[in-house]
């Protein structure tokens, strides 16, 4: 049995090749699939960044062309565009297998194959992708049994690295810092000044955190009531800022202008009227707030170069952190690997097993008629004879069922399939 | 009995401190968890030395330093414990732990110390009732400080724009902490030095009593009011309130601790 997966990912393809791939109900399609003779188990990853199949098969090569063939047609490949380089599909899907395929699983579910390494949502659309396959069937033991060790690998890496520490994105960096300010951030007031893309992008996440009490003031009041209606929030002009700034705890400043928005003399009046502190986020070029503020008690400024400096300083530790996950993710692809071997050795285990019992059976049946024996010693002897038997198998059985690496696995079940004969066709003598 | 019970907590103590460290050096939300579990486990061994203390001495010497640096710690501990059920505040078991844990074994070297001398007055409550408040007041007045600590270091990360460890504590929480610990310290602290003023007063143990003492107690007291009467009347707040909770707690420590030693 081979694990082999198929895909394209970021990294090969473009986002309208990956578009053009990308499934939202894959389980027609892979009962579908695990329905043809060359494939008997499949998952189908479809995200934005990727679209991949993992497959399991007793032909691997057979399995490799069903696969590509799978992507061209069924998945519409064949009428995704071509990349800006004028690359064809098959030059942006990557084909992997066994242990290699097991690993890209296992790196995958623990986000460090992610084009945002220690993203959390890869480890969700992976359970979902393992949840339809198995509902239209195509999910057998050994993949769930992957899929189980993926999850469990990712919940391994997250625990024991710090891969998913630290926020990369600019917004999700002035949240973070939000709540070293603040200890209750839902119930504090964000103020936005500007209504452009910028600001839409922070409210949501701001939103996200559970942000209630949002105003926009903008130079045009028409742009601030558009966003603040979609926002639920409160319009306002820019005139009324100072007097604003008195109930905010958060001010976030993306406007266009040469002149600061927020001057020194301005948010010291406005601390004058608060108690609690003040977090200015100014993500405005030019910047919409006089770099002084900073240095006033209880403000805490940063603009869009903190942020991104800040933002990128956490990818970097993300990225240094994905060393020790590889190597958790390698451990537990070989524990996974022993297993899978263990289970290759089965049927050459029963085989061993089934040659010796006879062997034994029909050598006693001669020796019984030759020897005369009554029924007590025949018992004796059959018994005798099934020790010797046990014991001589009980070593090369134990090695067979062994841990040991994949590839040496298959070389000693190849190994014990010639000597002791399981291929051939049954003697006479041993019937 | 009381010696290995305070030496069990003095161990415990400084196994969470440790723990503290460890989660806010690795930003682990485990050791956070750990640092508190063995906190409470110290507070509640550090109760039961505390119980056997009264039991054993009647009444207890608590105004012997020993005795009175071992409460201060427990009451400082319980205080962050309770504290800890509010906000996101287990860094302070970094500050807080390592703290309480020189108080209880300088205490667990000393105690029970049956050399003391009984005081003169002892029979009234007044000096026990005097030691009791007074040294719960510097309690909450320590973790005030400590909170205060903890609060400059934490703004001058943020507005230096250097990378502040998750776990530490949130600027505003560190604020109220600073701001309930001093109102409520200085309540039990006025109860304290109010005490002792009556027991000085007097006439019988007026010639045993430390002059200095008597003088720098009332000194910080005034210190102290000063302090909450900028933050509480004069709406002081932020770094400089912390600055004030530090340096309050530091004078109020010489003229309690540092006199009685140097006494």
């Amino acid at each position: 049995m081979k694990v082999v997966l198929l895909g394209l990912n970021h990294r090969t393809a473009p986002v309208e090749v990956r578009e053009r791939l990308a499934v939202a109900e894959p389980g027609p399609l892979l009962a579908k699939l695990v329905a043809t003779e060359e494939i008997e188990e499949a998952v189908l990853i479809s995200t934005c960044n990727r679209v991949e199949v993992v497959a399991l098969t007793r032909r691997p090569e057979a399995a490799w062309l069903r696969l590509h063939s799978f992507f061209r047609h069924e998945l519409g490949g064949d009428a995704a565009p071509a990349g800006e380089d004028g690359r064809a599909l098959d030059d942006m899907l990557y084909d992997l297998h066994d242990a290699n395929a097991m690993r890209h699983v296992l790196r995958v579910a623990s986000s460090i194959d992610s084009m945002v390494v220690g993203e959390s949502q890869i480890l969700g659309q992976m359970k979902e992708a393992y949840r339809v396959a198995r509902e239209a069937g195509a999910c057998g033991a050994i993949l769930t049994r992957l899929f189980d060790c993926a999850f469990a690998t990712a919940k391994r890496v997250r625990r024991e690295t710090r891969i998913a520490e630290g926020s990369v994105s600019v917004a999700r960096v002035a949240v973070d810092l939000a709540r070293q300010i603040f200890e209750d951030l839902p119930e504090k007031s964000v103020l936005l000044i500007g209504a452009g893309e910028m600001i839409e992008i922070a409210l949501e996440a701001l939103r996200q955190d559970g942000l209630a009490a949002v105003r926009v003031a903008n130079r045009t009041r028409a742009h601030a009531m558009e966003l603040a209606e979609r926002f639920d929030a409160s319009p306002h002009g820019l005139e009324e800022i100072p007097a604003l700034l008195q109930r905010s705890d958060m001010v976030l400043s993306c406007i266009g202008g040469d002149a600061p928005i927020l001057s020194v003399p301005m948010v010291r009046a406005a601390l004058r009227e608060r108690s609690s502190p003040l977090f200015v986020i100014d993500i405005g070029v030019p910047r919409n707030v006089d770099p002084a503020v900073n240095d006033l008690d209880g403000v805490y400024l940063y603009d869009l170069d903190d942020l991104a400096e800040a933002a990128a300083a956490n990818a970097e530790e993300r990225r240094r952190e994905t060393v020790r996950a590889e190597a958790i993710v390698l451990e537990e692809q070989q524990r996974f690997d022993g297993w899978l071997a263990a289970l290759e050795a089965v049927p050459t285990i029963r085989d061993l097993k089934s040659r010796a019992e006879s062997i034994r059976a029909a050598e006693i049946k001669k020796a019984a008629g030759r020897l005369g024996l009554d029924e007590a010693q025949r018992e004796g002897v059959e018994a005798l004879t099934r020790a010797i038997v046990n014991k001589l198998l009980h070593v090369p059985v134990s090695r067979l069922r062994g841990q040991a690496e994949r590839e040496q696995a298959f070389a000693q079940l190849e190994v014990a399939r010639i000597l002791f004969g399981l291929d051939d066709l049954p003697s006479d003598d041993d019937e | 009995m009381i010696t290995d019970l305070l030496q069990i907590t003095a161990g415990l103590y400084l196994a969470a401190g440790l723990a503290a460290w460890v989660g806010v050096a690795l930003e682990s939300s485990r050791s956070m968890r750990i640092a508190v579990a063995v906190l409470t486990a110290g507070a509640f061994v550090h109760g039961g030395a505390f119980v056997a203390f009264h039991l054993e001495k009647k009444p207890p010497p608590l105004t012997d330093l020993p005795a009175a640096v071992s409460w201060m710690a427990l009451i400082a501990v319980i205080f962050l414990l309770v504290l800890l059920r509010r906000a996101r505040l287990a860094a302070l078991v970094g500050v807080v732990a390592p703290a309480a844990f020189v108080g209880v074994f300088f205490a667990a070297l000393r105690l029970p110390h049956p050399d003391a001398a009984p005081l003169v007055g002892s029979a009234s409550p007044l000096p026990h009732l005097h030691v009791l408040l007074a040294s719960m007041g510097l309690a909450f007045l320590g973790v005030a400080g400590v909170a205060g600590g903890l609060f400059l270091l934490v703004d001058r990360g943020l507005k230096r724009h250097r990378r502040v460890r998750s776990r530490w504590p949130s600027l505003e929480a560190l604020d109220r902490v600073n701001r309930v610990a001093l109102a409520v310290g200085f309540l039990l602290l006025t109860l304290g030095v109010a005490t002792g003023v009556l027991w000085v007063a007097s006439a019988s143990v007026r010639e045993s009593t430390s002059k200095a003492h008597e003088i720098w107690s009332v000194l910080a007291w005034a210190v102290y009011a000063v302090l909450v009467a900028a933050r509480f009347g004069g709406h002081q707040r932020g770094r400089r309130a912390a600055v004030a909770a530090v340096a309050g707690f530091a004078f109020l420590f010489f003229a309690v601790i540092g006199v009685s030693l140097l006494g």
